[in-house]
């Protein structure tokens, strides 16, 4: 097909024929109540996300030379890890998530934001647990439970800052006028819900009423799968309903199909967390459960990538244009990745030789970043203009963004897929020393370095694309900024 | 979707079904077990750790060991972990573990730091790995003593299991004699004895003690304490440390390259002092030759932390066999018993 035939209409504009001024008016209101408080999650989110990029680069580095900087506490591999991790998990992603939530609950919930200041006292608080978490690693204060290092005063700092934040998610829904709710309200609901249940259940039997021996270890991985997937998940899978039909201007194609993916995988995507424990010392039932659990999962993956595949067909050729399309579609189809992978390797034939090696982390960067932040830069794409009234500067930017962000992510994913095989066989083989398996991931290791590069790169070119929309440095036009010429005469539509 | 409360409750109950089913009922499944012990109640395992040890615990956390170590053994049916040996040049060659790990090995564990990766070995056994008497370490020449003869013959079984540091001083007595691959342990194998013949010198009397019993008494409490408290005397410049003592973890914390250039660990540099050498070199300073030595004059003393750490990791050992667990080698105990972990 011909893209050019394609009706392509400005996004905000798409069913503007048939609701009129009103609607219109309404919803540049609901945008500019919002603007203080998104604007504010997604600020401190970039600046987590660019903390966190260096931290990744430094412990990418770090791994395969061991010796660089190691002679300060502070820069040791075994607290920049962690450090790296939990900015990413609580700094930039939960950030970038609560923001891009609140923006479409106000919304969808068809009401201007009530109570800005309950957010920003929530947000402030947040982030101040984040730092003070981050800053209780690095002198050494963490748990030892991974994705809960945040010692206990940032924990709970942490965790006042979300309680503002989900009684405001709460009342908003009350405030909501009309009372169909959309699939993506379904998925943020769930989400602002989950967490305080599973981050109050993980600290209590952690820190409060400690549960004995490997059964810290089993709530820890409960409560980090169900982080990735009831939090994380949730959030992304929300917003790209909500994105992907807004672009393309069209509805869902199934709302039952819909209805079965949130159940299927709000009941078992929460059952999986044991599957990371495969043949640990546990009872054999609790690793099956979450096993099987997992290979259902593919029910709720299969009937969501479904319900986008035939929403969006027809209109792939659109991705060649609409920057928040390309970035929510490609995140889209890496959730397809990251759950085949989680099921390949959480089945005990693979585990035997992929559990202890690096291929957990390509499955939680395909989770966390192919799926969750791609799907959120395309989020960003598409609300910051809507806050700050400009549209984005230049469309070279958001090419490098996509394009290094791409292959930086391929390059990783491939990268510690194939050392994590190496060094798992490796590791199985007893006849070879214990370090054949390390010596052998290192030069995979260090293509991921590599890969870690080019995502360097695509965030601080999308920083600094973030800073000039903030400092009203976009463009003042009346047409979203589009990644290639849409018509015949391009001065009025190219960037630059 | 229908309304608002159902939609809630139905988020709600979907993670409460999964907490039920994943944290509440294993906790009553085995949430409480017991120390085992024979029928006189003695042989009590596991116990609780040294102080010491738990607080070598809090500096292996601070550190993030447990981002590259296991502490867990996967059932032989399950993987290849108790069929690794930790070190092949070694006799006879310490075993990752004899039988998996199970719930009751974990119990005074807080946390319990299963690990999720092997960028380094399992340290699930590591203390069990220490000679058989800490104190019983090989009679060193002394330090006074730089023109000891190096034994040779069995520098080739040295080079391939942990090769020697890469240090240009080698025309000091730098091939280590035979000691990488010898464990000079009495009792533990005797071919030790013609690889470093003891000199009956000022460090003999200090390991008296013939210490026949080859496996590590299960108190796990007890030996950590005191092989942390009083390393083994200092080894001499010669010569490496006996591999998996404390003086061998020291070093290996402080230098891991130059005990084995195929490690990929970080040092640990800021878990050790460098000072000058007061009087007499201290016990506990770190011998190192060649690239990082400390230089004349100056000495390299692990910190409290470090002799914590390595307390800790000394006492990690599974090796005392449990009711419910099959060893590989079996012991005394009932080697069929119910296995309530398995597929």
């Amino acid at each position: 097909m011909n893209p050019t035939e394609i009706p392509l209409k400005s996004p905000s504009s798409v069913t503007d024929l048939s609701i009129g001024d009103v609607e219109q008016v309404e919803r540049a209101l609901i945008d500019a109540s919002t603007r203080v408080p998104v604007l504010m999650f997604y600020a401190s989110a970039v600046v987590w996300l660019l903390l966190g990029t260096l931290l990744a680069a430094f412990t990418s580095f770090k791994l395969h030379s061991p010796d660089l900087l190691s002679n300060v506490a502070v820069m040791t591999w075994g607290r920049i890890r962690p450090a790296h991790l939990n900015v990413m998990l609580y700094g930039w992603a939960s950030n970038v998530g609560m923001g891009t939530a609140i923006w479409l609950m106000a919304r969808l919930c068809r009401t201007t934001l009530r109570h800005p200041l309950l957010l920003v006292t929530g947000g402030g608080f947040w982030n101040l647990g984040v730092l003070l978490g981050i800053c209780g690693i690095l002198m050494g204060d963490s748990t030892g439970y991974q994705w809960l290092e945040f010692p206990s005063y940032a924990a709970w700092t942490l965790f006042v800052g979300y309680s503002l934040i989900a009684s405001w998610a709460v009342l908003m829904f009350r405030f909501r006028r009309g009372d169909p709710i959309y699939i993506t309200q379904w998925y943020l609901l769930a989400a602002f819900l989950w967490f305080p249940w599973m981050y109050l259940a993980a600290q209590t039997m952690l820190f409060v009423v400690p549960v004995q021996g490997v059964l810290q270890a089993a709530v820890n991985w409960w409560y980090a799968n169900n982080l990735l997937f009831l939090w994380f998940g949730s959030l992304a899978l929300g917003t790209a309903y909500y994105m992907i039909p807004k672009v393309i201007g069209r509805p869902v194609y199934s709302y039952h199909l819909a209805a079965i993916g949130f159940w299927t995988y709000a009941f078992f995507a929460s059952w999986t967390g044991m599957q990371r424990l495969v043949d640990g010392p546990f009872p054999a039932w609790m690793i099956t459960a979450s096993i099987a659990a997992m290979i259902l999962c593919i029910i709720p993956v299969a009937t969501v990538g479904l319900n986008h595949h035939m929403t969006m067909r027809g209109y792939f050729p659109l991705m060649r244009y609409s920057p928040t399309l390309r970035f929510t579609v490609f995140g889209a189809m890496s959730y397809t990745a990251f759950s085949v992978l989680g099921v390949v390797m959480s089945l005990r034939s693979f585990a035997r030789y992929l559990q202890f090696s690096e291929v957990s982390v390509a499955y939680s960067h395909l989770g966390l970043y192919a799926f969750f932040s791609m799907i959120m830069f395309g989020a960003m794409y598409y609300i910051v203009p809507r806050l700050v009234g400009r549209e984005w500067r230049f469309a070279s930017l958001i090419k490098i963004h996509f394009w290094a962000s791409v292959y930086g992510i391929g390059l990783m994913t491939l990268m510690l897929l194939a050392g994590g095989m190496v060094q798992g066989m490796n590791m199985d083989n007893p006849s070879l020393p214990f370090t054949e398996s390390t010596q052998s991931v290192l030069p995979y290791l260090r293509g991921r370095s590599l890969s870690g590069i080019l995502m360097t790169v695509a965030h601080f070119v999308f920083a600094y694309h973030f800073l000039l929309m903030l400092l009203g440095l976009g463009r003042t036009a009346s047409v979203p900024t589009f990644l290639n010429p849409v018509n015949p005469d391009p001065e009025d539509v190219i960037a630059h | 979707m229908k309304g608002f409360t159902p939609l809630v409750l139905g988020i709600f109950a979907t993670l409460a079904f999964s907490w039920l089913g994943l944290a509440y009922i294993p906790d009553l499944q085995i949430g409480h077990l017991d120390p085992q012990s024979d029928e006189e109640g003695t042989d009590i395992y596991p116990m609780p750790k040294s102080g010491m040890a738990e607080r070598g615990r809090r500096i292996y956390v601070a550190n993030g060991c447990f981002y590259c170590h296991s502490e867990q053994l996967r059932a032989d049916y399950a993987a290849a972990d108790i069929d690794r040996v930790r070190d092949a040049a070694l006799s006879p060659p310490p075993k990752w573990g004899d039988r998996r790990s199970a719930p009751r090995d974990y119990i005074f564990d807080r946390p319990a730091l299963l690990g999720k990766m092997r960028m380094g070995p399992d340290l699930a056994n590591i203390g069990k790995a220490a000679p058989a008497e800490e104190e019983a370490a090989p009679p060193q020449p002394s330090p006074a003593n730089p023109a000891n003869p190096p034994a040779p013959g069995a520098s080739p079984a040295a080079a391939n299991a942990s090769p020697p540091p890469a240090n240009a001083a080698a025309q000091q007595n730098a091939k280590p004699a035979a000691q990488p691959s010898t464990p000079p342990a009495p009792g533990a194998s005797p071919a030790a004895a013609n690889a470093s013949p003891p000199p009956a010198n000022a460090a003999a009397q200090q390991n008296a003690k013939p210490a026949p019993q080859p496996p590590n008494p299960p108190a796990a409490a007890a030996s950590p304490a005191q092989a942390a408290a009083a390393p083994s005397p200092a080894a001499s410049p010669s010569e490496s440390p006996v591999p998996y003592s404390a003086a061998w973890h020291h070093q290996h914390l402080y230098a891991p390259r130059s005990l084995n250039l195929d490690s990929d660990m970080p040092a640990y540099k800021f878990l050790y002092e460098k000072r000058r050498v007061g009087g007499e070199q201290s016990a506990d300073a770190i011998n190192l030759r060649g690239e990082g030595a400390p230089g004349e004059g100056w000495e390299i003393v692990p910190t409290y932390d470090a002799k914590c750490l390595v307390a800790y990791l000394m006492s990690l050992n599974q090796s005392h066999p449990l009711n419910e667990v099959r060893s590989a080698v079996p012991p005394a105990a009932s080697p069929a018993a119910a296995k309530p972990a398995a597929k």
